[in-house]
């Protein structure tokens, strides 16, 4: 079940959960940590070494997480999986043009760590302590969909009592937390039918579980 | 329902094949070498498992030079609708050196493991859906459990899976810069062990649903992944996140870690990883079981990792042989009676586990089960 749909982008940011929360506005500047901790209600180490998308994640995840108050009984059994690719390339980018910048003998290791796939949700793992499985998984023709389809089967295995997907780019990242719970073919139909990308479906999601 | 691998193929620097990469293992020779790639560049080592003579078109990256000869079998002969899934850390990252190195911005897009994807699905043909599947060094371990997982819900009824990494100077003066590489060739499990060796390989498993396993055929009987959300690149020394991956493994499988018979380490030769690796399999088992690493034979092939030692793993079931860690020179202590300098004969060996780790505290276990398990 779709517990909460939770969005962060540098406009704007905002949540929605089936069990009636709902709110969104304008987003805070994440310059330094204590707007993150405002919104996701935990202590944030290492912000300041955060990709701006790592920061965007991190705020969508924990907005996520802190609605549906899994981590109050559950944390061991939450687990992460995202999809979206162009963040991982600009890290790329960025990891590679300073060594090269640098005489091509030394990379920076910061930079280095960043230019994987799950390198963001391992890092948003350990500020929202998700000890389930964390990984990254992308399906080019309809990445949110497919993402939380994914997500609810690790569920549905017993691998994880929870599961965060997180979709992201460098402009913006969404949110949902799903769990078990009765089936929602109808949402992930209209999901996976919708043409939005996955901010417009983040935003408009709960005029999407009124219709459906 | 059962899931087994029904058809496989693998190339690491021994060559191409598992008889290859068996062989090359049994041997106790490994097929690191001095590499030239990479001598100007003034980094801590030069040792890399590099597949020999790989031919590479113009403008081909090494990771579509190694899948366009290892898939050609499937070529015309696999169901077009069958899911793909694509295993791999940083896919084509030739393009994004080409990019900078360059100065054309343009081709850095090509890097994307999806463009790699679609690569794939053009030169087999197929039509089905299509995935890409990363977790860092577990990759391929985690996709096995996710095509199992899509064949025991009914999604497919086979899912093909491809894992593949090269030996890239991205990658390379990443690992150099964080020090994790080892002068020499690396040497899994030995108390001298300095670190990694890169390697490159590329390997693919055919995964079907199969009530009635036949003789031969491994079947993926449980898996378990968690994240250890302590470190991004150090493992937890405590071992908690690889613990519970194993007991979730064991437990999906209905099966008790006792009941193992080897099981396939990640063993990448990093002094805190090996550690951890030896302190999960003495909390979860009553006593040493042989264990082997790969590593340091074909080097650490990243996303391909997994896949690559599990298909070691299944031979050595169905052949009751467990190989040796190459490169084990002075056993650690705390690998007494776990990793051995030679071969290990087992006899019948129904069960094995094969476990896996990599940045970002992932830890994956699987358990498979040989031909004769129900």
């Amino acid at each position: 079940m779709i517990r909460a749909v939770a969005w962060f982008c540098a406009e704007h940011h905002g949540l929605f959960t089936p069990a009636g929360q709902s709110w969104q506005g304008p987003s805070p500047a994440l310059s330094t940590s204590a707007s993150a901790v405002e919104l996701i209600g935990r202590p944030v180490n290492y912000f300041s070494r955060m990709t701006t998308e790592a920061r965007f994640c991190l705020c969508a995840a924990g907005m996520a997480l802190k609605a549906i108050r899994w981590q109050e009984s559950r944390e061991s059994e939450i687990g992460i999986a995202s999809a979206g690719s162009d963040g991982f390339l600009a890290a790329n980018q960025e990891y590679f043009r300073d060594y090269v910048a640098c005489g091509r003998t030394l990379g920076r290791g910061n930079l280095f760590i960043y230019t994987l796939p799950t390198s963001v949700l391992g890092e948003v793992a350990i500020v929202l302590s998700l000890t389930g499985p964390c990984l990254f998984i992308h399906d080019d023709t309809l990445p949110l969909p497919s993402l939380a389809r994914h997500a609810q089967r690790i569920v549905a295995d017993g691998e994880a009592a929870g599961m965060l997907a997180l979709w992201s780019d460098p402009r913006a990242a969404v949110c949902m937390a799903v769990d078990a719970g009765p089936g929602e073919d109808n949402i992930f139909e209209l999901l996976s039918k919708s043409e939005a990308t996955p901010l417009q479906l983040a935003s408009g999601f709960q005029l999407m579980v009124q219709r459906a | 329902m059962n899931v087994a691998i029904v058809q496989s193929d693998v190339v690491t620097a021994y060559g191409w094949g598992l008889d290859a990469l068996w062989d090359g293992l049994l041997s106790n020779e490994t097929a690191i070498r001095a590499t030239d790639r990479f001598v100007e560049r003034g980094f801590l080592s030069n040792q890399a498992a590099i597949i020999p003579e790989l031919e590479i078109h113009a403008g081909e990256s090494r990771a579509m030079a190694m899948l366009r000869r290892l898939l050609r079998p499937l070529i015309a002969k696999i169901d077009p609708l069958t899911p793909l899934i694509l295993a791999t850390t940083v896919g084509e990252i030739e393009y994004v050196e080409a990019a900078i190195l360059s100065h054309r911005p343009e081709l850095a897009a090509d890097a994307r493991p999806q463009v790699l994807l679609r690569r794939i699905k053009q030169l087999l043909g197929l039509r089905g859906a299509a995935m890409v599947v990363s977790c860092a060094c577990a990759s391929s371990a985690v996709a096995i459990s996710r095509a199992a997982s899509m064949i025991r819900h009914g999604d497919a009824k086979r899912v093909l899976l491809v894992a593949c990494d090269s030996v890239s100077e991205f990658v390379y003066s990443g690992f150099s810069t964080l020090l994790s590489l080892c002068e020499g060739p690396a040497r899994p499990f030995d108390a001298q062990r300095g670190g990694l060796t890169l390697g490159e390989g590329a390997a693919w498993a055919l995964l079907a649903s199969d009530e009635s396993p036949r003789g031969g055929a491994t079947s993926i009987l449980g898996w378990g992944n968690t994240t250890d959300a302590v470190h991004m690149t150090a493992p937890d020394r405590d071992a908690r996140g690889l613990s519970r991956a194993i007991a979730k493994a064991c437990a999906m499988a209905g099966k008790t870690a006792d009941e193992i018979s080897f099981i396939a380490a990640h063993g990448t030769a990093t002094l805190y990883s090996d550690a951890m690796e030896l302190v999960a399999l003495r909390g979860a088992t009553r006593r040493p079981r042989p264990i082997f690493s790969v590593k340091g034979g074909v080097g650490h092939t990243l996303a391909s990792a997994g896949l690559v030692q599990i298909l070691v793993a299944a031979r050595a079931m169905s052949l009751g042989i467990v190989p040796p860690t190459v490169g084990l020179q002075v056993l650690d202590p705390s690998a007494v009676d776990w990793a051995h300098k030679t071969s290990v004969q087992i006899g019948r060996a129904p069960l094995a586990l094969s476990i896996s780790s990599g940045f970002g505290g992932v830890n994956t276990a699987v358990v498979l089960g040989g031909g004769d398990q129900s």
